[in-house]
């Protein structure tokens, strides 16, 4: 439907997909602005003690000199359980940064691929969808359907209800159907789980 | 959609945990490790010296301390703005026109003789756009929310639309009418903007009762 001058200014595909690969990670920015705030704050501490060093003042809430000597005499100068724990506390801060940094970060969330515009779907939308499906397929009411939509499977969950067997394999059809036309990509696996017991009254 | 460092954010976060990483690691050597704590009694004293000897090198005739707290000071003074920079710089891209008027792939109006050679331009703000999209979304029963905004992407305007769908709204249905919307868009204004549809699920759309029409 598009006109031929349109079709000149399409954005590129590459363009595209750096969008849609941009809006399925994290950018860490909260961490970021989260370290950056810390950062500062220490920075601010040392440069008040610095500039009231310079001019010759008492200092104001951390003597430079005093905790310099008080870290050469470290094992000593300080009970061993609190080295212990701060010492640990900084591992685990140190090591939640660093996975932070390396680890993909990527968000639950699917892209649908579409001609005109990047699409990109929380997982929780997808779900929703799915257990619409499921609950018109297998006959239930909506509280008696429950999707978990993971990064590569689509578990649903169904109860029966009592003295009305439910089509599992019917279920699953209707679910992989809504997954195909949607085509989110990566395409996840289906389990089906029919609970054992029915309930009554929903 | 925004400009936000990603790279730089990682960077900066795996460094900083390294080093913290690094501390918490000696720290626990000192404790556990009779030989590092050795080590480091030896050590530390030494390291002591090497910084008064510093210190009374640097010390100017007639001062009584180190210039190097001036120094110190300085570099703190431009490692805070550098640390508040990386902070402005995080979610920034936003612009305010959709269309900008001018040279290239600007809009131009055709002249009396059609050929497109006229004088003056049309310039086309994010609002306008944001506006009537936004204002098409919101007709559709389907959709509990919409959120319309312009960022600059590799030097273009381009759109980020925000949906919220009701409970168990299909996402490619929505896919495809909002797409089929930004091309009424692409009609009327005559750019071919990047566009992102991001089609998500908020607290409005968990507390509305779910669209039992279809």
């Amino acid at each position: 439907m598009s006109a031929g001058p349109l079709e000149r200014t399409a954005p590129a595909p590459a363009s595209t997909a750096r969008l849609v690969r941009r809006e399925l990670h994290s950018s860490r920015a909260v961490p970021s602005v989260v370290v950056a705030v810390l950062l500062i704050a220490g920075c601010l501490l040392l440069l008040f003690e610095a500039v009231l060093k310079a001019v010759g003042d008492e200092p104001f809430l951390l003597d430079v000199e005093a905790a310099a000597v008080w870290l050469g005499t470290l094992p000593s100068g300080v009970p061993a359980s609190l080295l212990g724990a701060a010492s640990s506390l900084l591992l685990v801060v140190g090591g939640l940064l660093l996975l932070l940094a390396v680890l993909p970060g990527r968000r639950a969330r699917y892209t649908i691929p579409n001609g005109r515009t990047a699409v990109v779907v929380d997982a929780e939308v997808v779900a929703s969808s799915l257990a619409r499906r499921a609950r018109v397929a297998a006959g239930v009411a909506p509280e008696q359907v429950l999707v978990t939509v993971g990064r590569s499977t689509v578990m649903v969950q169904v109860r029966p209800t009592s003295g009305v067997p439910v089509d599992a394999e019917a279920v699953r059809a209707a679910v992989a159907d809504d997954l195909r036309r949607s085509s989110v990509e990566p395409g996840p696996r289906i389990a089906v789980v029919i609970a054992e017991s029915g309930v009554i009254g929903q | 959609m925004n400009t936000t460092p990603r790279l730089l954010n990682r960077l900066v976060l795996g460094v900083v945990g390294l080093v913290l990483l690094a501390l918490g690691a000696a720290g626990l050597a000192l404790l556990a490790v009779p030989a590092v704590a050795a080590w480091w009694r030896t050590a530390a004293p030494r390291a002591g010296e090497a910084v008064d000897g510093l210190r009374t090198r640097t010390t100017l005739e007639g001062q009584a301390d180190t210039w190097l707290w001036i120094a110190l000071a300085a570099a703190l003074v431009f490692l805070i703005v550098m640390l508040v920079v990386w902070i402005a710089a995080q979610g920034r891209g936003r612009t305010g026109l959709f269309a900008p008027g001018g040279t290239s792939g600007a809009l131009r109006p055709r002249g009396e003789d059609g050929n497109g050679a006229a004088a003056g331009s049309v310039t086309i703000t994010a609002a306008a756009a944001e506006q009537a999209l936004k204002a098409a979304l919101l007709e559709r029963s389907d959709l509990a929310g919409a959120s319309v905004s312009t960022w600059q992407v590799r030097g273009v305007p381009g759109l980020r639309v925000r949906v919220y769908p009701r409970k168990g709204v299909p996402p490619y249905v929505v896919a495809v009418e909002v797409s089929r919307l930004v091309e009424a868009l692409d009609a009327v204004t005559g750019s071919r903007p990047p566009v992102l549809v991001s089609i998500g699920s908020g607290t409005r759309v968990r507390f509305t009762r779910p669209e039992r029409v279809d």
